[in-house]
């Protein structure tokens, strides 16, 4: 009964405080509109993966696989030699680069076109029924079927030449005939060709393997019961799934960054809630004798509750729906930056799926809009209802000194920062993400609790030096903050917020970046890298053993390791394995191996009679120097002994090395991802980058780096994957300024009286002005302060917690004291800047107006 | 309607400051009381007692038979929503609304709708001779129409207990004049209790009964006997 007329109340203060109302709004609009878009971006990449899976499987119940590394072709005939095996069709998957200098990837599928187009659709052109001329096709292995969207976009006919990049160097395609982009035409954005397997074979240096075998199951027998008995035919190395396991490993690949972007969208919802209570105890502070004036007037402490709570419950409805309007719109931008880190990072190809609105992701979106601002607004709206109303009625002359340091506070606010402290140091990394998250929630209220008192303790602290520098009026400023805490820790909070997150995550960056130095200085130490991908390896492409013979032959080079860098099933997920020749290794690299005995080492990983795992590995799977590691190659089990740990950072879900004969006589694999070169002492890496260069050029897609260019590399891959944080920083940045303009407006406005006394009693408009701007500074030196000691928790939270959640390591704690140092000018700048109107308003306040201000 | 007994009330912790000491004070229905005395006699401190806005630290305070501080908060602030109209010094009306929601507003807390709580509002503004001003807000109103509208909205529910604080404090002669005539004629009207604090005797000439505090003691209760609306 009571609340419509409070809304009367409350759509007066909105409409006499628009500018803050749409700031506020805007803050959870903009939280929404990060998590909704991400959200989306994050379904629609799913949806793409899944849609790709679909479309590659066709008709096929099951897939009989062997992670990256492929398999025996004799496969293909126990396999069809399984009853209940209606159709099995073996499958060669390349990605490979054209020579076509702006185009991207192309997909080349390896089929046996005839039994293939039973199982997946191909849809020719009208002008053609069949292949052009299919003895040519099948009988010149350099023929390809290619999809009309990319023969389009060069102007291809049938009989054109395609060039293209092979194990053999670049060799030119003949174009035998198109289909158009549906089925699998549709896949890769068009960019899709077949091929004859057996062809396939050939030119991509595949021996007698296969990828993958597709089958049908016949209608007698159901497809779990097939699966079982193919599991039971096959070698252990062998896996038998349906299609959409496929879809499954492929959402794996990429949930390092779907996790980040996850977690940057809560960022930006936390944002949010910080913004609502910033903007709420601003107004509470400014409507703090309109409070008691409702309370003489009989309305109750739930009221005044609940009022303010209302206000935030609309605030969030109107964000939350604009937030998501914006965040469909900002999903489309998303989803093509999720599309390309996923291709470009992960080597995961996916088909164009426009994002869609999702009940769910609306629904959840909205709930979680509403529920930051409802949060943001509880403990003002709390403060606001427990004022006592004569303190409210009274002019600000009798109001009674603020008591920031109240146990009340103190005690609840420590005891969170301390629990959650405890919780991101002990707890493991397997208690699940969302709980993972709260930890830090948790700190950040627990900081705010003592917020107040941390702002009286650091103005305190900074008195002498606002005394010195900036005179009387320094004095003043510094004691306007210590004698209210609790309204300058609106602003100061905006500030921890946003310096928080900037400290923070520039700590992070300058951890993991010194990090990945240590570890390319101990383990990527060879003088030059010849890879066939700028990731150092690839999923299709791949050098002979040739390449490495060649450059070998080179009178500069003293030795070379090829290195096979692939992926291979492990205990239900994956595992890289790096295979690589370990003299050669360990004469340069055996630094980098931190635990197990380095004479076991030596002795008997050269012999292939144990592995190394990368720290990530071990943590992951709970693995120690002394354990074993049990993998199933297609030919058979390998149980070997863990040797040593190596710092490693390649792959997220950890690194297994082993001696790469071991390797190639277990996977029947020689392929080579790239070959470190070390040079004879003297040469210059630069002239025999250029002498490889040349005996590449024309016939390899080779990618030939110094170690310094390397190492640069390295790190301008690093920056692209902390590209989503720099965003963050941003939004951080963006949230600390809007509290710095919007609380320092209404301190001026609130101390407006206080001002007029100044000025009556002989103050000038210079000192007031300066009174202001000096708060304004005051308040910046606090925020970073502060800043500063919620970074020293989040630091520990992202390098032990978020590290660990996303990348499988912790990344050592470094406190950034120059970014620190460097943002206290910057943030007194923009301060300043901020304050600079209210100044102004403050100076041309009429005095007796002010004076007389009810 | 008021009766306090053995009320004493004191403020601080270290230096303890007596603001109202052992007072018995039992005011009927429908008079007129003044309260006096120099600052710091106690004079706000039992208003905010009575209002039930503040508790006695010994002591009884009844209201309409109610003892205060066994009721709840909620119940205290209900029954200043349903049985006390209250005039500040300082007006303390609600800046972002108009002179009529103003009045309006204590009926809206009481449930009634906009549309009928506006009438009666406005028929309140035609009393207190402010129809013409009745969509202007408090910044664009003069120290005495800011008053009218005050005492417009503490008297709209017909309230039992007239509270008024200075309630010509912050007014020049000529307009407290006008609005102590205003409410005088008003509370005859309505025969409500009326308890105003003054420093003014020209407001307490108002009043039937003229209480005179000191320290936070009665030192003088004096009683009158005056017409309604005739003043001294």
């Amino acid at each position: 009964m009571m609340i419509p007329a409070l809304w009367q109340i409350s759509s007066r203060q909105w409409r006499a405080h628009r500018l803050r109302v749409l700031m506020t709004t805007l803050g959870i609009a903009l939280g929404v509109a990060v998590f909704f878009a991400v959200r989306t971006a994050n379904t629609a990449l799913l949806d793409s993966l899944s849609l790709t899976v679909e479309r590659l499987a066709g008709k096929s119940t099951l897939e009989v696989t062997s992670g990256e590394t492929g398999f025996p072709e004799e496969v293909i005939d126990t396999v069809r030699a399984t009853p209940g095996v209606e159709l099995a069709e073996p499958v060669i998957e390349v990605i490979v680069h054209s020579a076509f200098a702006d185009e991207g990837n192309l997909l080349i599928l390896g089929v046996d076109t005839t039994g293939d187009q039973q199982l997946r659709q191909y849809e020719f052109d009208r002008s053609q029924t069949e292949i052009a001329d299919p003895l040519t096709y099948l009988a010149q292995p350099n023929s390809l079927l290619l999809s009309r969207a990319f023969a389009e976009r060069h102007g291809l006919r049938i009989g054109d030449r395609l060039p293209i990049f092979t194990a053999h160097g670049r060799k030119d395609f003949i174009v035998q005939g198109l289909f158009q982009p549906v089925g699998v035409g549709a896949v890769f954005g068009g960019n899709v060709a077949v091929m004859d397997v057996y062809s396939a074979q050939v030119v991509f240096d595949r021996g007698r393997s296969f990828d993958r075998i597709d089958l049908m199951n016949s209608r007698s027998v159901p497809v779990d019961e097939l699966q079982r008995r193919l599991c039971a035919r096959l070698p252990a190395g062998l896996e038998t799934v349906r299609p959409q396991m496929r879809g499954q490993a492929l959402e794996n690949a990429v949930t390092a960054m779907r996790l980040g972007m996850l977690i940057t969208s809560f960022i930006a919802l936390l944002v949010g809630v910080y913004i609502i209570f910033n903007s709420f105890t601003i107004a509470v502070n400014q409507r703090w004798k309109e409070i008691g004036i409702l309370r003489s007037l009989g309305v109750e402490r739930r009221n005044v509750y609940a009022m303010f709570l209302g206000e935030a419950l609309l605030m969030g409805v109107i964000g939350s729906i604009s937030g998501i309007a914006g965040g469909f719109y900002l999903a489309a931008a998303a989803s093509k930056v999720m599309g390309s880190i996923a291709a470009s990072v992960y080597g995961v190809i996916s088909t164009a799926v426009a994002p869609r609105l999702h009940p769910v992701t609306v629904l959840t979106s909205f709930a979680l809009g509403v529920a930051a601002s409802l949060i943001g607004a509880w403990f003002p709206a709390r403060a606001a209802s427990c004022l006592d109303p004569i303190l409210a009625l009274h002019n600000i002359e009798s109001r009674q000194p603020e008591s920031s340091l109240g146990w009340k506070r103190i005690a609840p606010g420590s005891a969170l920062v301390l629990v959650a402290s405890l919780l991101v140091h002990f707890s493991p990394s397997r208690v699940g993400m969302t709980l993972q998250l709260s930890y830090a929630a948790v700190i950040l209220l627990g900081l705010t609790l003592l917020l107040p008192m941390l702002v009286q303790g650091s103005a305190r602290l900074i008195h002498p030096v606002m005394d010195w520098a900036g005179g009387a009026e320094g004095g003043l400023a510094v004691d306007a903050m210590v004698r209210s805490p609790r309204r300058s820790s609106a602003t100061v909070g905006a500030l921890m917020v946003g310096l928080m997150f900037v400290f923070s995550t520039g700590a992070y960056i300058q951890s993991y970046k010194h990090m990945i130095g240590r570890w390319t200085h101990r383990m990527l130490n060879s003088d030059l890298v010849v890879a066939t991908s700028t990731l150092l390896r690839s999923t299709s492409y791949h050098f002979s053993e040739d390449m490495g013979n060649r450059i070998s032959a080179l009178p500069e080079v003293k030795s070379v390791e090829n290195v096979r860098f692939t992926f291979i099933p492990f205990q239900g997920d994956s595992a890289a394995v790096i295979a690589i020749e370990m003299d050669g290794f360990l004469a340069r690299a055996s630094d980098a191996i931190e635990g197990g005995s380095s004479r076991h080492v030596r002795e008997l990983l050269p012999r292939g009679e144990g592995v190394l795992v990368s720290n990530n590995f071990s943590a992951r799977w709970r693995c120690r120097v002394g354990g074993r590691v049990r993998l199933n190659a297609p030919t058979g089990v390998l149980d070997l002994p863990i040797l040593g740990i190596v710092e490693d950072y390649r792959s997220d879900k950890g690194s297994i090395f082993m001696d790469r004969a071991l390797y190639k006589k277990f996977w029947k694999d020689d392929a080579v991802d790239f070959v470190d070169v070390n040079l004879k002492p003297g040469e210059d890496a630069t002239l025999v980058k250029r002498k490889i260069e040349r005996l590449t050029s024309g016939s390899e897609h080779a990618l030939v780096y110094t170690n310094a260019e390397l190492r640069i590399w390295i790190g301008s891959l690093v920056d692209q994957f902390f590209l989503l944080n720099y965003m963050q920083l941003v939004v951080a940045v963006v949230v600390a300024v809007v509290g710095i303009v919007n609380t320092l407006i209404v301190s001026v406005m609130e101390r407006s009286r206080e001002f007029a006394i100044v000025r009556a009693v002989g103050g000038y408009c210079s000192q007031i002005r300066k009174m202001v701007l000096l708060e304004a500074v005051a308040i910046s030196i606090v925020g970073v302060m502060v800043g500063a000691l919620a970074a020293v928790f989040n630091i520990q939270f992202m390098s032990r917690t978020v590290s660990t959640v996303v990348a499988g390591y912790e990344v050592p704690f470094y406190f950034p004291w120059l970014l620190v140092l460097a943002a206290l000018p910057a943030v007194a700048a923009v301060s300043l800047l901020a304050a600079w109107l209210p100044a102004l308003r403050a100076m041309r306040m009429s005095v007796i107006e002010a004076i007389g201000y009810e | 309607m008021i009766q306090l007994t053995g009320v004493s009330k004191s403020y601080g912790l270290g230096k303890v400051v007596q603001a109202v000491s052992g007072m018995n004070l039992q005011i009927g229905p429908a008079e007129r009381v003044a309260v006096m005395g120099p600052s710091g006699s106690g004079k706000s401190t039992l208003l905010n007692l009575i209002c039930g806005l503040d508790g006695p630290t010994a002591g009884s305070v009844k209201v309409d038979g109610m003892e205060l501080s066994a009721l709840s908060d909620d119940a205290r602030t209900r029954l200043r929503r349903e049985k006390i109209g209250m005039i500040f010094q300082t007006f303390n009306l609600l800046p972002t609304l108009t002179a009529l929601e103003n009045v309006a507003f204590p009926l809206r807390l009481q449930g009634l709708a906009k549309k009928d709580a506006e009438p009666r509002a406005a028929s309140m503004l035609v009393r207190v001779g402010l129809k013409d001003r009745s969509s202007h807000r408090p910044d664009e109103l003069s120290g005495g129409e800011r008053q009218r509208v005050a005492i417009a909205r503490a008297l709209i529910f017909r309230p039992l207990l007239l509270l008024g604080d200075e309630p010509t404090g912050n007014l020049d002669s000529v307009s407290g004049e006008e609005i102590l005539r205003l409410l005088d004629g008003l509370q005859h009207e309505y025969a409500s209790t009326l308890l105003m604090v003054t420093h003014n005797s020209q407001a307490a000439g108002y009043c039937n009964r003229i209480i005179t505090l000191h320290d936070g003691r009665i030192v003088k209760d004096e009683r009158f006997d005056r017409a309604p609306a005739t003043g001294r």
